[in-house]
């Protein structure tokens, strides 16, 4: 799923001491920075990500010759390396935050736009019918009928994206932007285990942890879908 | 023919034309129809003759190409779709209830969209649950929870809800089994006593309309109105051999359960009071034909007792210390005239005595039945 993974069996494979425990230990206050680091430009990749891919969202359901160009460009997006997209992004927005969550935020396009499109075909043609006959206008119907009732499908969009986003924000810190990534190039740098052995699973907690919440969120968020009875 | 004076339409179609994009011939051609207030008008028709096209066409949700739709008097163009759409009920066959929101706030949609507070609200609703006869414990449930039959209910008050004058209904018992749907079927015409919508119903059905319908405006493929008129008008003198096939069989049978005892005149019969004698009852028997007659004190029928029993008796018994036996060919004024009929040709005497809770009114013979249909 991650390139962690990868990274993180190469370097167990020639590690001589494997963990030093002291050594994470001894780093609370670093650990916490780290996590915050990861959260942060996670957040702020998928919560630009869902914003731009609500719009261009919305432009595919009320335009719909408009879908299949938007989807084209966002597997575009999709498919260039990250790396790639760094090397190419340097010049015009140097090293750091900017060029970062460009790279990560045109990697959540595509998910988004195609669960949030699906989640809102997928909204019964009665119900729109039974809105529209009621006298809703279509920001309305749109904004309390479409919507909610997309969210299933939104939120699973927002699970992956969030959990791809976690795994390439270790790749980000290589220009610098902190997070979990940053042990692992220090344990690289310095062909020693232990930070890269804690900066992978931590980023991997991570994905696991926020793929939890999200669910929970979902839940939370609909609860008609938990009461449906075997009628 | 329909009333065409504007001032007592509901709604009034005028040379109304519906050709969607792409397709060489209009689903509905030319159609003039009026619906006066307080009736229920079904639109009927076999499938993809633009029964669908013309209801949606009421509300807007589809624009007419051509013609005219006045409804509560005003062109429907004369304010935006969307308030139309709050005034007008609309009940589907799929209901098409937000399955996102629990059967309260289902039921209070369009009062919400009409900005009507909590309270107000939350009263209606509790009238709606009462009209509709729904369990007020499924409010706090969700749609997925209920019943077929509970879920149309809920479309039905959900389309109530702010008390519109007209109710658009699309097949909407089509979905249900046979037993829901007459239950629900007799539940509209409870509720139509109580409400006085004027109610605009699709069905493909023709029972269903004939059953429901004050009037029926019968469709052919291409939307053409082939005719419109009471049930019984139908049935009396279909304008076509269309309609007359779509009608089916049995029209005068059919003619005849549209109609109750109470609207034919019914005959005095052979009946004697008890302190009449026997040769006064012969001659009563005489009168009218029959082998028998029956004994009627104060309005209230006694039994009857056989010609061959009072020939064998000294003509100046009195009739009352007579035994008699008991009539069980009888109907009510409210009896529909198909069961009538029924009970006559399957009683000995061809009579059937019309009672009113125990006061005795008449006789109907085939003779009272079958004249009901000239009226
Ligand atoms: N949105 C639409 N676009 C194109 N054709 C339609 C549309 N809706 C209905 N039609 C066509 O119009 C005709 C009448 O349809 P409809 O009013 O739904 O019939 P009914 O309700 O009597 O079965 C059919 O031939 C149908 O295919
Ligand atoms: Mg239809």
């Amino acid at each position: 799923m991650t390139p962690t993974g990868t990274v993180t069996g190469a370097i167990i494979g020639n590690a001589r001491s494997f963990i030093w425990w002291e050594w994470i230990f001894r780093r609370p206050g670093e650990i916490w920075q780290r996590t915050v680091e990861h959260v942060q430009m996670t957040v702020v990749a998928v919560g630009i990500g869902l914003a731009i891919s609500t719009v261009l969202s919305l432009i595919a359901v009320r335009y719909r010759w408009t879908y299949a160009p938007i989807t084209w460009i966002g597997s575009l997006l999709y498919t260039i390396p990250s790396l790639a997209l760094f090397v190419a992004l340097i010049p015009y927005t140097g090293l750091g935050f900017v060029t970062a969550q460009i790279a990560l935020v045109s990697y959540t396009i595509l998910i988004l736009v195609r669960n949030i499109v699906a989640g809102i075909d997928g909204v019964p043609a009665a119900v729109r019918e039974a809105a529209d006959g009621m006298g809703y206008t279509r920001a309305r119907r749109l904004w309390s009928v479409e919507l909610p009732l997309a969210l299933p499908t939104i939120v699973a969009g927002v699970r992956i994206a969030s959990v791809t986003v976690i795994g390439l924000v270790t790749i980000t810190a290589l220009i610098g932007n902190g997070g979990y990534g940053t042990f692992i190039n220090d344990g690289l740098n310095r062909q020693f285990s232990t930070p890269i052995v804690l900066g992978a699973t931590l980023s991997v907690a991570l994905a696991v942890l926020v793929d939890a919440a999200l669910v929970l969120f979902e839940r939370w968020l609909t609860p008609w879908a938990r009461r449906r009875s075997t009628l | 023919m329909p009333d065409r004076s504007p001032d007592r339409h509901a709604i009034g179609l005028r040379n109304v034309t519906k050709t969607f994009a792409g397709s060489a011939l209009p689903a509905v051609g030319d159609l003039t129809l009026a619906v006066r207030p307080g009736e229920i008008v079904a639109l009927v028709g076999p499938s993809g003759c633009g029964k669908t096209t013309t209801l949606k066409m009421i509300n807007r949700l589809v624009e007419p190409t051509s013609g005219t739709i006045e409804v509560l008097g005003d062109d429907q163009r004369s304010m935006p779709a969307h308030e139309l759409r709050r005034r007008i009920g609309y009940v589907i066959q799929q209901i098409g209830l937000f399955p996102h929101r629990t059967i309260r706030r289902n039921m209070g949609m369009v009062p919400e969209l009409l900005g009507w507070d909590g309270d107000r609200i939350a009263a209606r609703t509790d009238e709606l649950v009462g009209l509709v006869g729904l369990d007020p414990d499924l409010l706090d449930r969700y749609p997925a929870e209920l019943s077929g039959g509970q879920q149309q209910r809920v479309g039905v008050a959900r389309a109530l809800a702010a008390d519109p004058p007209i109710l658009l209904m699309d097949e909407p018992y089509s979905a249900v089994d046979p037993i829901v749907r007459e239950r629900l079927q007799d539940e509209l015409l409870a509720l139509q006593a109580k409400v006085h919508k004027t109610i605009v119903l699709v069905t493909h059905d023709i029972d269903e309309a004939m059953r429901l319908a004050d009037r029926v405006a019968i469709l052919n493929v291409g939307g053409v109105l082939e005719q419109y008129d009471t049930p019984d008008g139908l049935l009396a003198a279909p304008a076509s051999p269309f309609v007359a096939s779509f009608l089916g069989r049995e029209r005068g049978l059919r003619r005849l359960a549209l109609r109750r005892v109470a609207d034919v005149e019914v005959i005095e019969g052979p009946i004697v009071r008890p302190s009449r004698t026997v040769a006064e009852a012969l001659d009563v028997a005489d009168e009218h034909g029959t082998s028998w007659v029956a004994v009627v004190d104060e309005r209230q029928l006694g039994g009857w007792i056989d010609r061959a029993e009072l020939e064998a008796l000294p003509g100046s018994t009195s009739v009352g210390g007579l035994a008699t036996q008991r009539f069980v060919a009888t109907v009510g004024a409210t009896t529909p005239l198909r069961e009538a009929l029924d009970v006559i040709v399957t009683s000995r005497s061809r009579m059937a005595a019309v009672l009113d809770g125990e006061r005795y009114l008449g006789m109907v013979t085939i003779d009272q039945v079958a004249g009901g249909l000239d009226a």
